[in-house]
């Protein structure tokens, strides 16, 4: 598989599995470029879905450490309780609320990062998640974000619309740089708005003849990329959308989002970086324990996720998806059974390449001594760690230095979330 | 880069350089001068706006720009009564942000969480919406063009980001009384006014650095200069923690955005330096105001050393005014902030020229920030055919230069802001304190000029949110094609239509029966266009 991760095609990315095809075959793939592939083409094209738990989750509600006693002693009213938890290692627990990724977890395709975060000890969201964007904790000029840097790195996919797509009203810090991603609200109104599809069709055509014979430089590639895409995305014809194997997504911006996710990975329009983010995590107030704010936006988060690889099926062979928040709370519940903000939490690796089935990471325990100043779950792994090893064992990412500058790589850091 | 051989004529004989800078204007007809001018000094030409330029001199038009004082502006005026948020002060949006935070919390702890949100809660809302849309509105009203290009570009370059924390209330003063009253000042009166700023302070934690080992006078346990709910959303954690050291935030972003350049030449010993020298600058609780206050017990008052230049020991907040002055006019900072200028006048990789130009007209006036605009706009670069049209509009510019185009009224809810957002510059959002990129591919990706044609197609049709526009009286419906593009390109587009875009617009309004509907799509086509997306 290392090999043919490398035969790539370039108009479309594509790698093959199987070497040895027929050269005509690759022409051919080449030049349908951007034509969505049937879906029974077999090939292996690798997708990373980045999640951004905005806020600051609670990592030692999302993954409980029940087997230690100092976790309920210093959480009376919010901890949850031994009977809800849903064991994974005997250890560790799922919140109730996510039991709905406890079938992935028994499939060894969800793997859990514990004691992650970042070097940098800044306890403010702003800096936090500006660091965990850049990838340059404490650098905050880095003008742009770790996933562009990834593509910039590799240029493989470049010319593909939909290589690198945020869902949400802008194009995020992770994703912004020179290499080209698209900000994605929403797919159905991706394209030129009119009331009608003949309007549609009118506009379309006339702008793309616009900025065909009148646009230079960057606008004409950018308004090529954008009519490719609009062309592409009408095969797609996101208003059609059934979610395959009866998967149900929750209501809401984040369901709808990886909904349309998963509506372009399996349409094969060559994505191979998604974004999102799912916020209402910084529960400094009643954050409730089994039942409560942060279960309920539990709740969204775990059947969103499971929803996400129903819909996929065997597509989640190819892909990966990456949760990450900017730090964890405080080990001891405040005075207003909620959390304040902490140092390190835990993160979600899911997918057909995840070693899973597992807590990975160096636990470094609940004790006082051995806390961050005292208080918060130490960072035992930074979290460049695990997002160099999915760029690099799922993406095949070759050069790390280039896309996290400041630190050597190096894969006996990596925690082992992706299966070499 | 290339660049004219007159503009090292120009360098070398000044007193040739009035003769030259005629002969190169009039590489230019007076009338595209006049449009690069209004593409380059204000959001793009309304109505009319050519021939006027064209008609007074367009070097007397920015001459004029240049002393923004003397041009009446009495219909912007009227406009800003209509803004609430301009009748508070920065104690009063401070008392306002506290008790709104306080009934946000209170709803949410109340069981009954079904409660609406508080007059209060909705009136915050109302003055963050107010405060982006006022910039799209003074951009596009104003007579003084050149004064609004610069507080954006001032505002950007000191950038403070309107989501963290204190800086919700903090902000809208910082516009109104840090950058507005410096922007064509001396850059030195700017720099020292950003960072005595409590927005800044507190974007870049400069409030809490402290001397090492310091603490406050009668042992008293400081109390946060913010409520912590302010601190909450953005600031450091919600325990009280009395800070215990240093903060290199401010002084880093200091020498290398807003001052010497990340190129300027100073070493990580200097950020240290300049981080003591700033120990104590803070502020005030928000109750009292949120002014500026200094420390005493928090300065480092031991000896420090700054790009070479020693700061001896015993000294207080005057050491840090005297740094600030040193930045202001160090020769790297001359050149990073002057490049940058050109950056935004004349070109994304400006020549070499004009960037000399504008740091020899620094040089000579001591940072008077109108004689270094002065030397951009009268050098043969400016005026170069190569620059002219060599830009991309920003989202800010191409909104407001549509608005302007078309002579559109725009109103005082947040939904042209938030047009500008969607096409990628959420006003005061930027989060890093680079401030927005100057450079067209920060604007320019396929998602941004979808939604740039969604909003000219729009904004012809009337249906865009938050504006009225009337065709009418700026072109007359007709049924005669011709008579449609020969109108649309010179109201629109100012004369610069491709011919494939005559013939596009022709094709698509032929099978048109309705003149008004015809009108329509040829006005959005020309707005969405390639070309109405340069400068």
């Amino acid at each position: 598989m290392a090999i043919s991760r490398r035969v790539f095609v370039k108009s479309g990315g594509l790698a093959l599995f199987s070497l040895g095809l027929d050269p005509l075959f690759l022409e051919r793939a080449a030049f349908a470029s951007y034509r969505p592939l049937p879906s029974s083409t077999v090939l292996y094209r690798p997708v990373l879905v980045c999640l951004f738990q905005r806020g600051a989750v609670d990592g030692l509600n999302m993954v409980v450490p029940h087997g230690d006693p100092i976790y309920y002693r210093e959480r009376p009213r919010i901890a949850v309780p031994e009977k809800d938890v849903v064991d994974l290692d005997g250890y560790f627990g799922l919140h109730p609320q996510l039991a709905a990724l406890k079938p992935l977890w028994d499939n060894k395709s969800l793997a859990v990062l514990h004691a992650i975060g970042s070097p940098d000890s800044s306890r403010s969201h702003f800096d936090a998640q500006d660091y965990m964007e850049s990838g340059t904790p404490g650098l905050k000029a880095t003008p742009d974000g770790w996933l562009n840097r990834y593509c910039q790195h590799d240029r493989e996919h470049e010319d593909t619309p939909f290589r690198a797509v945020a869902f949400g009203p802008q194009l995020p810090r992770i994703l912004a740089g020179s290499a080209p991603s698209l900000a994605i609200d929403d797919l159905q109104a991706f394209g030129l708005r009119a009331p009608q599809q003949s309007g549609r069709d009118r506009l379309t055509r006339a702008f793309e003849e616009l900025y065909a014979g009148s646009a230079t430089g960057l606008l004409s590639s950018s308004s090529q990329e954008a009519f490719e895409a609009v062309q592409l995305l009408k095969q797609v014809n996101p208003d059609q959308y059934q979610p395959g194997n009866g998967a149900d997504y929750p209501r809401g911006r984040f369901g709808r989002a990886m909904m349309q996710i998963a509506q372009l990975i399996k349409a094969n329009a060559g994505l191979q970086v998604a974004f999102t983010d799912v916020t209402g995590w910084d529960t400094h107030v009643n954050q409730g324990s089994s039942e409560g704010q942060l279960a309920a936006r539990l709740a969204e988060f775990g059947h969103a996720l499971a929803a996400f690889a129903q819909d996929l099926g065997e597509k989640m062979r190819d892909v990966v998806v990456l949760t990450m928040s900017e730090f964890g709370r405080t080990v001891r519940e405040n005075g207003n059974s909620g959390t304040d903000h902490g140092h390190a939490t835990a993160m979600l690796v899911l997918g057909g390449p995840v070693n899973g089935g597992k807590v990975l990471g160096k636990w470094p325990g609940l004790d006082p001594a051995q806390r961050f100043e005292g208080r918060d779950v130490a960072v035992t792994t930074d979290f460049r760690d695990l997002f160099g090893e999915v760029l690099a064992r799922h993406l095949g990412a070759t050069d790390l230095s280039a896309i996290f500058p400041g630190v050597t790589p190096d894969p006996a850091r990596f925690p082992g979330a992706v299966r070499a | 880069m290339l660049r004219p051989y007159t503009s090292c004529l120009v360098r070398r004989h000044n007193s040739a350089r009035a003769d030259t800078e005629r002969a190169v204007i009039s590489a230019l007809t007076p009338r595209d001068s006049a449009l690069h001018a209004l593409n380059r000094l204000a959001y793009g030409p309304r109505p009319g706006d050519i021939e006027r330029v064209a008609a007074l001199g367009v070097m007397k038009w920015i001459d004029r720009q240049l002393k923004p004082d003397k041009i009446d502006d009495g219909l912007l005026a009227a406009r800003e009564h209509q803004f609430t948020l301009l009748d508070y002060d920065r104690g009063k949006l401070a008392r306002l942000y506290v008790e709104m935070q306080r009934e946000r919390r209170d709803r949410k702890r109340d069981a009954r969480a079904a409660m609406d949100s508080t007059v209060r809660e909705q009136r915050g809302r109302r003055m963050a919406s107010e405060f982006q849309e006022l910039a799209v509105v003074r951009a596009a009203l104003s007579e003084r063009q050149l004064y609004e290009v610069m507080v954006d570009f001032w505002t950007n370059h000191f950038n403070v980001f309107f989501g963290k924390g204190a800086d919700r209330f903090l902000m809208p003063d910082y516009v109104e009384h840090t950058i507005r009253p410096h922007v064509l000042g001396r850059f030195e009166d700017l720099l020292i006014a950003t960072a005595k700023s409590p927005a800044m302070m507190f974007y870049l934690d400069n409030w809490q650095s402290v001397a090492p080992g310091s603490s406050p006078p009668n042992a008293l346990e400081p109390s946060p200069p913010f409520p912590l709910s302010a601190l909450r959303r953005g600031g450091h954690g919600v325990r009280r923690r009395v800070p215990t050291g240093i903060n290199e935030n401010y002084a880093r972003e200091l020498l290398e955005l807003h001052t010497l350049g990340v190129d300027g030449g100073y070493t990580q010993e200097d950020v240290i330096n300049v981080a003591r020298i700033f120990t104590g600058w803070s502020i005030e609780p928000p109750r009292q105001g949120g002014d500026f206050q200094f420390h005493d017990w928090a300065h480092d008052e031991g000896e420090k050393e700054v790009l070479g230049v020693t700061f001896p020991a015993g000294h207080g907040m005057d050491e840090g005014a005297r740094l600030l002055k040193m930045l202001a006019n160090h020769p790297a900072t001359m050149h990073h902030v002057s490049r940058k200028l050109c950056q935004r006048f004349v070109n994304d990789e400006p020549p070499d020229g004009c960037v000399d130009d504008a740091v020899a007209a620094w040089r000579r006036s001591g940072g008077d920030l109108r004689e270094v605009l002065h030397a951009i706009f009268h050098g043969p670069d400016f005026w170069a055919p190569l620059n002219t049209r060599a830009k991309v509009k920003t989202p800010l510019e191409f909104v407001v230069s549509a608005l302007r185009a078309v002579g559109a009224d725009p109103d005082t809810t947040p939904r042209l802001a938030q047009v500008v957002a969607r096409l990628g510059e959420p006003l005061y959002l930027h989060v890093a304190p680079d401030g927005y990129p100057e450079r067209e591919d920060a604007w320019v990706n396929s998602g941004a000029l979808l939604d740039r044609m969604n909003a000219g197609v729009a904004l012809a049709a009337g249906t865009l949110p938050g504006v009225t526009v009337s065709l009418d009286s700026l072109i007359p419906a007709t049924g005669d094609a011709e008579q449609l593009i020969l109108q649309v390109n010179d109201k629109i587009l100012d004369g610069t239509m491709t011919e494939n875009t005559k013939d596009v617009i022709r094709r698509q309004t032929s099978d048109i029966g309705d003149p008004v509907a015809a009108r329509a799509l040829a006005v959005g086509l020309a707005i969405g266009g390639p070309e109405f997306q340069r400068q």
